[in-house]
């Protein structure tokens, strides 16, 4: 990333609200130049009552009264009621402005800020998997509240500041030049001292506070951790060891933070000197002028309040800018993620325009080849012929191809080698949208998200009554334990929620996965954590949609009764097919699938005869 | 889309701020108490804040000396003396500030600390009952965010209220001690200015609340998007997504304009408000000054004060108004810290261990108290007996019924049935994770109650189906069971597993890290990590609780032999779908519906017929022919 593009981001962000902000710069001037005239009324009205007789009033004071229905008492009396009444209409004019200044910039900000957010998420939502594979859940999270927050921060509030101290720079220095120039140099004695300082500070103390924002997420994920695996903690008595464990990780944070507050403690106070000190000069030294003749005492009362106008914002300017600094930190670390090319732009053939039919579930593969790194194939030479409404078992150990070859039958990954049809159409000549919108899937462990069950399961058919969302619950078996729940569908689930076991999560999956009704639906081994009674009675309910619906079924598993009935069984070792056929024909030749057999099965028949067995 | 959705769901109420109350002095005193655990520091932050607030009434009322010294025509002014009376206030101003930023952060830092300390250690006593109740991110919120919020209505809320008290009594004080009459004109804005700062912080902190609330949404939103990435490609939901997400960020976008409108808002009628009193201060002091009853420095010490009186009554508003809408954020933590676990040891057995332990210092009877439990009963467990043992979760149905059952040490016992059955249940109450609605557990005759609920539980050994990796190394995760275990055991331990081969094929072996809850391992390699880690644990009780289902029948066919050595010489207890994990267990219990329906071995099982053997046919079922054949072959 180069500085240059940062910028371009910047502005492009800014697009349909830079009239805005012109606007809330434009009020802000406006503002402060009335604000700023405030000053001088209160010099005049000093002058007034200290010179009497001798105050020449500008010519603007004495219009004014003339239009003012005063009955002077004293010469003046009307003087002060007029630059009191003048002093109120512009503070009322700056409030007007300041407040116009705060609803723009608000607007315009949080417009920035919300479309930002929409984009980056749906931006996110399109990345290739492969991206999402590789990359940090928590890294990602906080690019895009942390980071993004910064630069809400920075639009919101950095800007206007860098605009306001410019502006107050801008309008003050002219009038204090055109008061006393010899007391204006005086005013600005310190400054160059305290902005360089106040810069210094905290860009030294930058790298503190990352020290404390890390110390605050390390004991946030101890914390984390602990609360999830507390049964684990209970089960092993490890309450002593965990406590010792989150202690040190909250004194650290305290720590840190201890550090961090001694240290702004005291810059505050050692800026605090200068500012003080610096007014104090000017006191003095007006004094001096006054009593040489030199300089009138409303004169030196507006150099003190215009001082302090000027210089309580300049010592805060440091802040300002190392905080900006973080801002374009974070717009590098999100242009680097907008950057990352979408699924989209990755389509290695190019995508014929076709209306997304509903395709034929039969499934050919020739010759595929495929692996996460290009020199580890994880999949080799992979050729398979499966018809529309067959059932198809994948056995193999850990890391021998199953899941992965489900992921690049919904295009998830892209194949590189090979081919893969569905219905008769090349994948990768098909919207990868319109892939996906043919197959259901059911992980292992499955993702529900942060809703109601009704919810959960409609992703499958956004547009399903109740009526089929209880029909496909009922095939997947979970029917009853909803209902059982107080909310029944309307239960929450996910983080945030009830917290479903293992098998009523899996079950859960795959109603959503029935509802969709697609042409192909692929158990990944997830029916592990369901009973197998309950299995069965949900493979019944799957058989019978295979033939209703022709529906081609895939099932991963590692229980034979789950497998055993299916039209066609391959074993995967190591990417290749070992075996393949069907139950019958596995069983009686040898090889891993007869192994298997023995294990589960076999070894009871040792203790007694055979026949008792058939449970006759 | 959302017209597609449910939208009868409740939203939940766990965290909803509200001003329905009063301040709750209670809670605070009760708070209060952590930062007076400190009394040095709330002392020093105490005498900061004063001295801060006098030194700054203090400069005007300097200036305004100087000024008479210099409009009094033709007189000498000693600047040395003014020159050093304006530094001394300086330098103790600079200090005051430093020292309570230095004391405020202290007091900050050591009260969040503690909190959250103390919550994290009755957070660890708590019963699994308080748990069902609280998702993880609720917990997550009240230990950090409230800690946070508390600990700095503490400090900062603490020193606010000193300062803006001080000035504001200072200001008023030097006012009346100048001019009595214009000190009332000027006070006589007051009022107006605390009535508009109540309400308008009052709702500047409360849609600030919403911001907060909509962003944490937010964030549970991208989190969400994140995790489930590759459900809502399966599902082509990124649209559907994007259009939900884009309310979120709508009612984002309302809230912030809001709030920081209300804020534009307040600013500019505070500074109407301050001008009304500078004008009021101007002309009335104005007549004043001509008329001789005060000085030209009176009337500029009048502009000045006029300008400072807002700011503490500003924050002052602020701070009434935070503690109001922190007060639920009070009431959680507070509750978290005082709950009562609902299992702890009896007084009977607290007593125990008291006697036990002085035993041990005793030399008379250390020797026979050493080879004793904590408690001074038996270290072995060597039988468990349920009797007549009910159970059914708070407000729920009855989950077990009337359950009876003696395990010996050395006894495997497999548990069998349907999802629900209440196996689970069994295990948490044979763990004392919930405790019995009705009858009695014993170990070697004695209620369980009667012992030590540490003691108990750090002689179980569990492996879950779900199994909690912690963030570390693999090497770290089996450690978990033995923390004194050295490396040769651990490896040991993971080998008997059948853990060792996928351990070493990964790159840097036992020491690679597993990332946030093992995310870089498949289920069955956690699986096994959890087995390697009970195996080392070496428990009198050891608990399997569908700790294999993630694991292919191949490796599992490895490591039954480690399970087997496994389960000699304590008691075991194994719940299991796939009965090829449970054929050897020596008592196999089939539960249903909260009773056990049958028990035998395997054998016995079979040829009693009924649910058991069901179970069996429906795993095997068709497969007998080809088994027999395989069997004459064999």
């Amino acid at each position: 990333m180069t500085d240059h593009s940062n910028t371009q981001l910047l502005w492009t962000l800014t697009k349909g609200f830079r009239s805005t902000y012109a606007a809330a710069i434009g009020a802000m001037a406006t503002g402060y130049l009335c604000l700023f005239s405030a000053p001088m009324l209160a010099k005049f009205s000093i002058d007034a009552i200290i010179e009497g007789d001798n105050f020449s009033p500008p010519m603007w004071l004495t219009r004014l009264i003339h239009w003012l229905p005063i009955k002077a008492e004293s010469d003046i009396f009307p003087y002060l009621i007029a630059i009191s009444i003048s002093t109120l209409l512009l503070t009322l004019l700056s409030g007007l402005c300041l407040f116009l200044r705060g609803r723009f910039v608000a607007i315009a900000s949080e417009g920035i800020t919300r479309l930002f957010r929409d984009r980056l998420f749906n931006h996110l939502e399109h990345l290739p998997s492969s991206f999402h594979d590789s990359a940090d859940t928590g890294d990602l999270v906080q690019r895009c509240t942390s980071d993004l927050e910064n630069v809400r921060i920075f639009m919101a509030s950095q800007v206007m500041e860098i605009a306001r101290v410019s502006l107050i720079v801008l309008l003050v220095l002219p009038i204090l030049f055109t008061l006393d120039a010899n007391m204006a140099w005086l005013s600005l004695l310190s400054l160059p001292l305290l902005l360089l300082s106040s810069i210094a500070f905290f860009q030294r103390v930058k790298s503190r506070f990352l020290l404390v924002d890390q110390a605050e997420a390390c004991m946030t994920s101890i914390l984390q951790e602990n609360l999830t695996g507390i049964r684990v903690v209970k089960a092993y008595a490890r309450q002593d060891f965990e406590i010792e464990k989150f202690s040190s990780a909250n004194a650290d944070f305290r720590d840190q933070n201890t550090r961090l507050l001694g240290l702004i403690g005291i810059f505050y106070g050692f800026s605090d000197l200068i500012c003080l000190t610096q007014i104090g000069i000017l006191l003095l030294a007006g004094s001096l002028w006054v009593i040489a003749g030199s300089l009138t005492i409303g004169t030196l009362f507006a150099f003190l309040t215009y001082e302090s106008i000027i210089i309580w914002p300049i010592r805060h300017l440091g802040r300002v800018l190392t905080d900006s600094g973080k801002a374009i930190v974070s717009i590098d670390r999100l242009s680097e993620l907008l950057l990352e090319p979408r699924e989209s732009e990755l389509q290695i053939s190019s995508p014929e325009a076709l209306a997304p039919k509903r395709l034929q579930g039969g499934i050919v593969i020739e010759q595929l080849t495929f692996g996460y790194q290009p020199n580890n194939p994880v999949l080799e030479n992979l050729s398979l012929n499966l018809d529309a409404g067959q059932t198809l078992a994948i056995l193999g150990g850990p890391g021998s191809g199953k899941s992965t070859l489900c992921l690049l039958l919904m295009r998830l990954y892209d194949y590189p080698k090979g081919s893969i049809t569905l219905g008769g159409e090349e994948l990768s000549s098909l919207d990868r949208k319109h892939v996906r919108s043919q197959i259901s899937i059911v992980p292992q462990e499955p993702f529900l998200y942060a809703t109601s069950i009704l919810n959960n399961i409609k992703i499958g058919n956004l547009h399903a009554d109740q009526q089929a969302v209880e029909k496909a619950a009922r095939q997947a078996n979970i029917h009853s334990a909803i209902m059982s729940f107080p909310m029944g569908y309307h239960t929450i689930v996910g983080e945030r929620g009830m917290t479903l076991s293992g098998g009523q999560r899996q079950r859960l999956a795959l109603a959503r996965a029935l509802l969709k009704s697609p042409p192909v639906i692929i158990l990944d081994d997830a029916l592990s954590a369901v009973d197998t009674q309950t299995e069965a009675s949900i493979l019944d309910a799957l058989k019978e949609n295979c033939r209703r619906l022709n529906q081609t079924t895939l099932i991963i598993a590692h229980r034979l009764s789950t497998v055993m009935h299916a039209d066609k069984i391959i074993v995967l070792n190591k990417g290749k097919i070992a075996q393949s056929g069907n139950h019958e024909s596995l069983a009686n030749q040898p090889g891993i699938y007869q192994k298997l057999c023995e294990i589960q099965a076999i070894p009871s028949f040792q203790s007694y005869p055979p026949q008792l067995a058939v449970g006759s | 889309m959302s017209e597609f959705f449910d939208t009868e769901t409740p939203t939940q109420n766990l965290d909803e701020d509200t001003f329905d109350q009063g301040v709750d002095l209670h809670l605070w005193r009760k708070l209060l108490g952590y930062a007076l655990n400190y009394p040095a520091d709330v002392i020093m932050l105490s005498i900061c804040a004063i001295v801060t607030a006098i030194s700054e009434i203090a400069f005007p009322l300097i200036t305004r000396q100087v000024i008479d010294k210099i409009s009094e025509q033709g007189a000498a002014i000693d600047i040395m003396h003014y020159g050093s009376l304006y530094l001394i206030f300086v330098v103790v101003l600079a200090t005051s500030v430093a020292g309570f930023i230095w004391f405020g952060g202290r007091i900050r830092t050591q009260v969040s600390y503690d909190i959250r300390q103390d919550g994290f250690k009755n957070l660890q006593q708590l019963s699994f009952s308080y748990y069902d109740f609280r998702p993880v991110g609720w917990l997550m919120a009240r230990m950090t965010s409230d800690c946070e919020r508390l600990s700095n209505i503490l400090a900062w809320g603490l020193l606010d209220i000193i300062w803006c008290s001080t000035m504001i009594l200072g200001i008023t004080a030097a006012m009346i001690y100048m001019n009595t009459k214009l000190a009332l004109i000027i006070l006589a804005v007051l009022p107006f200015l605390a009535v508009l700062s109540i309400f308008f912080q009052r709702h500047i902190i409360k849609s600030a609340r919403k911001v907060r609330k909509t962003n944490s949404k937010i964030t549970g939103y991208f989190n969400e998007s994140i995790m489930g990435v590759k459900t809502t490609k399966a599902f082509v939901q990124e649209q559907n997504n994007l259009s939900q997400f884009s309310h979120l960020t709508g009612a984002m976008y309302h809230a912030s304009v809001l709030n920081r409108v209300q804020a534009a808002l307040y600013l500019p009628l505070v500074l109407i408000l301050g001008a009304i009193a500078a004008g009021l201060a101007l002309v009335f002091g104005g007549m004043e000054v001509i008329w001789g009853t005060i000085t030209a420095g009176t009337l500029i010490a009048f502009l000045t004060y006029s300008r400072h009186f807002f700011e503490p009554i500003e924050e002052l508003a602020r701070w009434f108004a935070e503690m109001q809408m922190a007060q639920a954020s009070a009431e959680r933590i507070l509750g978290l810290i005082d709950a009562k676990p609902a299992i702890s040891d009896s007084t009977l057995v607290t007593t125990n261990i008291r006697t036990h332990e002085r035993h041990l210092e005793c030399p008379a009877f250390a020797a026979s108290a050493s080879t004793a439990a904590l408690d001074g009963l038996p270290l072995t467990i060597s039988r468990i007996e349920f009797r007549q043992v009910c159970f059914s979760y708070p407000n729920g149905p009855r989950v077990l019924d009337n359950i009876n059952l003696t395990i010996q040490r050395g006894d495997t016992i497999a548990i069998v049935g349907t999802s629900g059955g209440g196996k689970t249940s069994l295990i948490n109450l044979l763990c004392r994770f919930y405790e019995p609605s009705a009858g009695n557990i014993l170990l070697d005759n004695i209620d369980y109650r009667n012992r030590s609920l540490s003691w108990l539980q750090s002689n179980l050994g569990m492996v879950l189906q779900t199994s909690h990796i912690f963030r570390g190394s693999i090497l770290d995760n089996i450690r978990y069971g033995n923390l004194s275990a050295n490396t040769t055991e651990i490896k040991m331990a993971a080998r008997r597993a059948g853990a060792d081969i996928f351990i070493q094929q990964m790159e840097y072996g036992y020491s690679t890290e597993v990332g946030e809850g093992g995310a870089k391992l498949s289920a069955g390699e956690k699986q096994l990590i959890s087995i390697a880690r009970a195996i080392l644990a070496n428990p009198q009780i050891l608990i399997l609780d569908e700790a294999t289902s993630s694991i292919d029948l191949m490796t599992e066919e490895t490591i039954q032999h480690g399970l087997a050595e496994l389960f000699q010489n304590r008691i075991s207890l194994v719940i299991a779908h796939r009965l090829s994990t449970v054929r050897n267990a020596n008592t196999i219990l089939v539960v249903e519906k909260g009773k056990i329906v049958q028990r035998g071995n395997h054998t016995q099982l079979l040829k009693m017929g009924g649910r058991y053997q069901q179970l069996y046919q429906q795993q095997n079922a068709s497969q007998t022919t080809q088994q027999e054949k395989l069997w004459v072959s064999a």
